[in-house]
């Protein structure tokens, strides 16, 4: 007996991101093999016919789980009866703009869109936000869709995640499916920290401390770091564009591993609602490391945080609370 | 035992929507670890960097390597399988014999390459067009490749046929089967629904509508309608039909379904042979055969003949290239 079909809405389909992420998600990559989707895509008038172009591409491959394409600039159309909502859709940063003009235009936007999922998308309606500043976007959204649980509001920090385990798993020459359980802690930017201190990998004896295979802390606490951090810059350089390919699938990652669950022992990292747990401040969207079950994310409790980290987890969390200041200065 | 897959002109469009579905399985299953090789000309080499760092960064469980490259023998070097996206692509102002010119000498390099250091029973894949053409010329120099493991994609086409066929009739794609597109990857490619059923409710049944004209042109130019849309060529749905193609040669055709795909022709339905023309097949044990019988009215003749003719002409002009 075949599943019902999933909507799930991409925003900012037009652009390079969704172009990655529709196939994807119609392949069955974001929600499994055996799950029908319906995809909602959203994009603005400029790009409405560059957005039909992608629709009628979707119907060119035939794809046997994707059982219905809605594209349109009507964000409400976008927004009905969706299940699943991953907003790419945002405003770029551009060339001599400063970081509150980068921060006014998506704070309206966010605004805006919050308004119309809260009234139009489906009952439980998970969200992702993707669009930079990602942790900043997903808050501005959750303030203004109060009807939305606060638990189903996320950020994207999964290819942070991603990249530290390839990092990893190039480092010590072993398959990235074996590396697990690395942290991404706090905003997706530049003050995000990769934390290893709980990594392992798998080894013939068993799981096998990241830190002690490694066997070099100058590494792990510095250059490691920052090449996660500065990877997106990295890719830009080398590609001449974003890294939509890598983001694209790590969307999909963490949507299906929150609908799907996490497998035993394993955490991921996801930006979600802060409830103050490692001392983070409550009422931020900060990057944790979390298991899922029963379509729902759970902090992972209880791991040992040294000085360093500490002061690492702080500096981000102070770089969260001034955007939110900045975010709420941009709306009065 | 991962399967070595070979892309080239892998740091382009069509690439960078290939590489993560084969990363993912879409193109050989979920079980199938891949080690990837890319290659593309020196130019692209950082951006053909670019993309091996994201394949690193998306962390897929299934890739086992990646080899990036610009060096043909190294991106050629044991692999199963080879998608050849990378060619010349017509620029304005350029005359087909041109065009034809340029992709001859690289695919009969590529021949060379493959033939000396891919794996046994590679499979090949040629999508850059002249598609038909190109796997032609690679056919030829590369003597010791069987010629049944040298293809061209023609499941866009057919995938476009069945979209149109879902969208006309309003019923899902998963339930029209067994169009066929004949010949060319070009303006002359027949698309025939003589054969193709959909299943409602249960049955199948023949399509009752006769689908001339519109149809036929819609899926021949529907490549042209992307890039006016979009501004850019189809990359999303020609890069998944390359996933289908490789995935039904290698894992097999389901029951009672065909799928079209340009192969070598042997006489069948009175095509000339030594053309890569694209026929109805059905695929089993990683062999591909054409389906036989099935019949040919007077108006389908008539353009099946067309698009050969076609063909032999292509091939006569990029043998005269290589003179």
């Amino acid at each position: 007996m075949a599943k019902d079909p999933i909507r799930v809405l991409v925003t900012g389909a037009a652009g390079q991101i969704g172009y990655a992420l529709v196939p994807m998600i119609a392949r069955g990559v974001m929600l499994g093999a055996d799950q029908p989707v319906i995809l909602h895509m959203l994009d603005i008038p400029p790009a409405a016919e560059s957005l039909n172009g992608v629709k009628m591409e979707l119907v060119d491959a035939a794809f046997p789980l994707l059982k219905g394409v809605v594209a349109t600039t009507d964000v409400v159309e976008a927004c009905t009866g969706v299940n699943i909502a991953v907003m790419v859709g945002g405003f770029p940063r551009k060339e001599g703009m400063e970081r509150k003009d980068v921060m006014s235009k998506n704070v309206s936007i966010y605004k805006a869109q919050a308004s119309a999922l809260e009234k139009h998308a489906a009952a439980n309606c998970k969200v992702l936000v993707v669009a930079n500043p990602a942790n900043t976007n997903a808050l501005i959204l959750k303030e203004f869709a109060p009807s939305i649980p606060e638990k189903n509001i996320s950020c994207l920090t999964r290819l942070d995640h991603n990249r530290a385990l390839g990092q990893i798993s190039e480092r010590l020459n072993v398959q990235v499916c074996d590396v697990k359980n690395v942290i991404i802690w706090g905003n997706h930017s530049s003050t995000q920290y990769p934390d290893v201190n709980h990594a392992t990998v798998k080894a013939p004896g068993g799981d096998t401390p990241v830190r002690q295979l490694v066997a070099d802390d100058d590494w792990l606490n510095g250059e490691f770091i920052t090449t996660v951090q500065q990877r997106g810059a990295a890719i830009i350089k080398a590609r001449k564009l974003s890294s939509a390919l890598s983001a694209a699938s790590a969307a999909c990652d963490h949507i299906r591993d929150w609908v799907l669950g996490t497998p035993e022992g394993t955490f991921v990292s996801m930006g979600v609602y802060s409830d103050g747990s490692y001392n983070v401040p409550p009422g931020l969207i900060y990057s944790f490391p979390v298991t899922c079950r029963d379509g729902k994310w759970s902090i992972v409790q209880g791991l040992s945080i040294d000085e360093f980290s500490r002061k690492k987890l702080d500096a981000t969390a102070e770089e969260l609370s001034e955007e939110k200041a900045l975010a709420y200065s941009c709306l009065s």
